[in-house]
């Protein structure tokens, strides 16, 4: 009896082997493995789309071989954990990967990716890529390790029936920061129960409070978050200090959403689908894709939004030159340095770069594009009518100091800039927390002097 | 329904103490079923209040986070969800893994409480301690190292090995759960039956685990529960989309960065997504009240 | 039906210590060998990841951004234990345990499971579902749940305007006590079934003796009833302490452990510590200090289980 219940086990091992030898493909020479991130959107299957049809073309043109599409379904977060996994292991490794610009350089220095200088310079596509979005995929070293696929920037989107009831012009252009309060003190007067402005704040927000918030404002000053001259970490700086005032009198004056508000998760979600639809908000400090939310197949479809909401660029903090900021972002595509066929993985790359197809993606994502022909292309201009205003901010963008430290410095931006908004922090105190953290993070090695000449 | 009841105070199953006991009893009686129909009433709304805003953004046409009586019904987020990649292929997944996982936990734990229970050991005591020191782990902290052991051992993105994995995680509490039941059960009666030359497995089966039904239905249930819900293992250890289980496809739902969180398929989702654990405990559950009166009936 | 039935009659299944048939050692083999699978899957996926990641703990390993891991000694313990964000994170674990388990679900399943005896049966049948319906509720969906029933305009706050009673942004002000609730309402499930189980095995002979002395409700529930279920409660102590110990889901789900780190548990750090700031090393060595935690509490229960148990 006993021997009887130990074979009915090892019986039921056995029927789950089989399970096993079905799943274990052969790796062959002819195949590539394409990690990416799949929006976590039902109604967006953008990128599965796009690299179907390319795989598709690709296969065609060369028999024999395989692209294989490997979607991680998740919020960006945990999508990088396990791509990071993943590539760590010579058995899982991806042949190419979707990498975001913000954590390229952590997976370079983590030597997961390899060096595509020698490609890029023999490919007749490369010229056509704007320079900005190069040094977003290049390393320390120099060396270029992706290619970038599109990127985003960043504006004021307003309401326009909010402003006509507190006086405001349709075609806003705000000149400095201000403007910007000024713009909201009319809102807090003139139409109350709407919330005049908002900035993304606190650590709930994650990338979203330090990029589209705090950096937003910082760039817009004469500092920046990193030298790169001298390679440090800027610390101490006035521009620093200056930005978290500002986050300080607008929440702590009734400008902006409670803090209450301000520190959920979900505020970005009400801004699209509730606060903009039904007038409770003046204008938000957000992405250049917020308008795709209205779209037919977004969260929340509006047909009228272009009527009613305007857009316009972030001014800087004096209006000095060149009078408006930016932040972008943006993904590429990478080849892992266990890749088992690099040569295929490349052309496949190219294959997603021609002119069409880098519009065709551009237009079905929303994307912004980084390649100064696609940037020409009636077809792409047409998508939608805010693309030429947020393609154009691309000439004056930044891109976030994305080193290995970057993650962790974005944190603590977010911890205090959160302890500003609910007031138990001055901003001398944030300032001074701040630099303290990042000289713990860098080891020391910070500077006062700022970035910019 | 509380009141009516409580107005005939001798019927009813809960009848507990004093029926007996004469009128001025039987009215304080009565006194105490009105009160506890009461508050157990209230603690049962506490409990329904949450549930709501499921049923009402599930059938809403415009998503929101705020539980109120839809003005426009629509069926449309149901049908936008009921599509084999959306639910039901990573649903049949989920019953794969969680119903192989649930039934290595139970048999393994079953196998290993009967030793625990019956025999003395010097280590057993440190045994079991260990064990159960382990539930208190977070499984999230152990990925990382499980990750490199899997693809060292080829066992990744392949669901059996997900499978047995997730069964060995719940097995800790498993175990001490079981031999905690088994040691309720009398171990005078499997005396008798070792008497009359029957092995130890099969007092086991034959015995022991009649009796200890409930036990078992309870560990099944938790583990179950525990697995079906469980999001980081199988993102972890699965790579092929096509295998992956309705804990990790709900995260479809979520685009907090891109245009928002889509409450009405979400809402949708997680109702089609409760219904196999809701079918698991209302089909055991059965059996628990079965077996609750043979358990009853036994003691005599 | 559950861990209780040990307890409504202590000191049941006396070890068969006699082995005098069968040569000792043959037949302690044989007595183990159901005991094998379980210490072999035990081994394999916990035992080994766990000793992984003890070794990890004491190390600077990351996921990604550095290419090769050192060995730094106790430099984890150590920024740890000089990290106040690791204090309050201690903190917040020891208030979230005490509040929604060893108080809320415990008591509350108590509570539920005693006047069960005295409701009819329609009330404890749809009471009965409706709290187990909240235990089935899969986490994920269970947080969002209940962020919509705690935020500004949640369902919690129109409630409370309609019984003219002052709201708040319990998310905001409170988060540590909204997560509890939370997880009360998600876990009492638990505990209602352990102690419904205990308490349908408490004599009935015995309370209504004390009755007819005259003891009252609360007399009889604390000379009788309480030290009859006494096992059966520092099991279920145990048990859902150690869940509790290790709840990430619901509290990611509902707040990410905000605002001001008021609602960051230990798993929730570690989990910001290891997988999002990538400094597995440092994360692992903190997921251990939890580990140390609920092996205190579960001797502190085991204490209170000892008498009758050895």
């Amino acid at each position: 009896m006993r021997f009887r219940s130990i074979a009915a086990l090892s019986l039921a091992g056995a029927m789950l082997v089989p399970l096993a030898a079905c799943s274990s493909s052969g790796e062959s020479k002819n195949e590539i493995k394409i990690a990416y991130q799949r929006a976590t959107d039902n109604n967006s299957r953008v990128m599965d789309n796009f690299l179907t049809g390319v795989k598709k073309e690709f296969e065609k043109a060369n028999p024999g071989k395989k692209v294989t599409l490997v979607p991680i379904q998740a919020t960006e977060n945990d999508y990088y954990t396990k791509l990071d996994l993943m590539m760590k292991s010579p058995r899982t490794a991806p042949d190419l990967a979707y990498e975001d610009t913000f954590l390229i350089n952590s997976d370079i220095k983590a030597g997961f990716l390899q060096p595509i200088d020698s490609r890029v310079k023999s490919w007749d596509q490369w010229p056509q890529f704007q320079d900005s979005a190069k040094k977003a995929v290049s390393g320390l070293d120099g060396k270029v390790y992706g290619v970038p696929d599109g990127t985003d920037t960043r504006g004021i989107w307003y309401d326009k029936r909010v402003f006509a009831k507190a006086g405001l012009p349709a075609n806003w252009q705000p000149k400095s920061w201000d403007d910007l309060l000024a713009a909201a003190r009319a809102i807090k007067k003139k139409a109350p129960g709407v919330t005049p402005m908002s900035i993304y704040t606190g650590k709930a927000n994650g990338e979203a409070a330090s990029m589209q918030g705090f950096e937003m404002l910082l760039y817009g000053t004469d500092d920046q978050l990193y030298n790169p001259q001298q390679k440090k970490w800027v610390t101490g700086s006035k521009g620093f200090q200056d930005s978290m005032s500002f986050l300080k009198t607008i929440y702590s004056t009734g400008l902006a959403p409670k803090p209450s508000q301000a520190l959920d998760a979900n505020i970005g979600t009400n801004i699209a689908t509730d606060w903009f639809p039904n007038q409770k908000i003046g204008f938000s400090i957000d992405g250049s894709w917020l308008a795709s939310t209205w779209l037919k197949t977004g969260a929340k479809p509006w047909a009228d939004w272009s009527k009613n909401i305007g857009w316009t660029a972030m001014p800087t903090q004096h209006g000095q030159a060149p009078g408006k900021t930016s932040m972008s972002g943006g993904w590429s595509w990478a080849i892992t340095r266990q890749a088992k066929n690099p040569d295929l993985a490349w052309k496949f790359i190219t294959a997603m770069q021609t002119e069409k197809n880098a519009a065709k993606y551009d237009n079905s994502a929303q994307n912004l594009t980084v390649r100064k022909d696609v940037a020409a292309d009636p077809s792409y201009l047409a998508a939608a009518p805010t693309v030429k205003f947020f393609t154009d901010l691309v000439a004056s963008t930044h891109y976030r100091p994305a080193y290995a430290e970057y993650p962790k410095v974005s944190t603590v931006i977010q911890e205090q800039m959160e302890a500003v908004t609910t007031g138990s922090s001055s901003p001398t105190q944030a300032t001074a927390a701040y630099d303290k953290a990042v000289s713990d993070i860098v080891g020391g090695k910070t500077t006062k002097e700022s970035g910019t000449k | 329904m509380a009141i009516t009841q409580a107005e005939l105070p001798t019927s009813g199953a809960g009848t507990v103490a004093g029926t007996r006991k004469g009128p001025s009893r039987r009215s304080v009686h009565a006194a105490g079923k009105v009160a506890a129909n009461l508050v157990l009433v209230v603690i049962g709304l506490a409990f329904l209040v949450p549930l709501l805003w499921v049923v009402t953004t599930s059938v809403a046409e415009g998503q929101t986070l705020r539980v109120q009586w839809p003005e426009h019904f629509t069926g449309a987020n149901f049908a936008n969800v009921a599509t084999t990649d959306i639910l039901f292929r990573p649903l049949l997944n989920g019953l794969i893994l969680c119903g192989g996982g649930t039934l290595v936990t139970v048999v393994v734990a079953i196998l290993a409480a009967y030793p625990l229970s019956r025999y003395k050991s010097r280590l057993k005591r440190p045994f079991l301690l260990t064990i159960l020191f382990t539930t208190g782990l977070p499984i999230t902290a152990i990925m990382i190292p499980v990750y490199a052991m899997f693809t060292q051992l080829n066992l990744i993105d392949q669901m059996w090995s997900a499978t047995v994995f997730m069964g060995s995680t719940a097995l800790p509490f498993g175990i001490w759960l079981m031999k905690n039941f088994m040691d309720g059960v009398p171990v005078e009666l499997e005396e008798v039956a070792w008497t009359d030359g029957a092995s130890s497995m099969a007092t086991l089966r034959r015995i022991v685990l009649p009796l200890m039904w409930p036990g078992v239905i309870v560990v099944t249930i938790f583990t179950f529960i525990g697995m079906w819900g469980n999001f980081f293992v199988p993102f972890i250890l699965l790579i092929d989309p096509n295998q992956l289980p309705a804990s990790v496809s709900i995260f479809t739902f979520f685009d907090p960065q891109h245009g928002g969180v889509q409450y009405g398929q979400l809402a949708a989702f997680s109702i089609f997504y409760c219904i196999p654990v809701a079918v698991l405990y209302l089909v055991m559950s059965r059996r628990l009240s079965g077996s609750f009166a043979l358990g009853g009936a036994l003691k005599g | 039906m559950t861990a209780s039935t040990t307890a409504a009659r202590p000191g049941a299944a006396p070890e068969v210590s006699g082995a005098a048939r069968v040569p000792l050692r043959s037949r302690t083999f044989l007595r183990g060998l159901p005991l094998l699978p379980a210490v072999v899957l035990l081994l394999v996926f916990l035992a080994g990841p766990i000793v992984y990641c003890v070794y990890y703990a004491f190390t600077d390993m990351q996921l990604t951004g550095q290419t090769t891991t050192h060995f730094v000694g106790l430099a984890n313990f150590r920024k740890a234990f000089g990290d106040d964000r690791f204090y309050n994170a201690i903190l917040q674990t020891l208030v979230f345990t005490v509040l929604s388990a060893i108080v809320g679900q415990n008591i509350l399943g108590l509570v539920i499971a005693m006047l069960f005896r005295l409701a009819t049966k329609a009330v404890r049948s749809i009471v009965g579902a409706l709290v187990v319906a909240a235990w089935v509720v899969p986490e994920i969906v269970a947080g969002y749940l209940l962020y919509a029933f705690f935020r500004d305009e949640g369902s919690l706050n129109e409630i409370l305007a309609f019984l003219h009673l002052p709201q708040q942004n319990w998310l905001y002000t409170m988060p540590i006590l909204a997560v509890s609730l939370a997880n009360v309402w998600r876990g009492t499930a638990f505990s209602m079934l352990v102690y419904s189980a205990a308490l349908s095995e408490v004599p009935q002979e015995l309370t209504e003796a004390a009755a007819m002395d005259g003891a009252g409700l609360w007399q009889r529930f604390w000379h009788v009833t309480l030290p009859t279920i006494r096992r059966s409660v520092a099991t279920n102590l145990m048990l859902i302490t150690l869940q509790t110990l290790s709840v990430f889901g619901l509290i990611f789900a509902m707040t990410k452990g905000g605002p001001s780190n008021k609602s960051t548990t230990l798993p929730i750090y570690t989990y910001q510590t290891a997988l999002q700031s990538y400094e597995i090393g440092y994360g692992t060595a903190m997921a251990l200090v939890l580990l140390v935690i609920g092996a205190l509490f579960s001797l502190v229960y085991l204490r209170a289980l000892r008498p009758e148990a050895d």
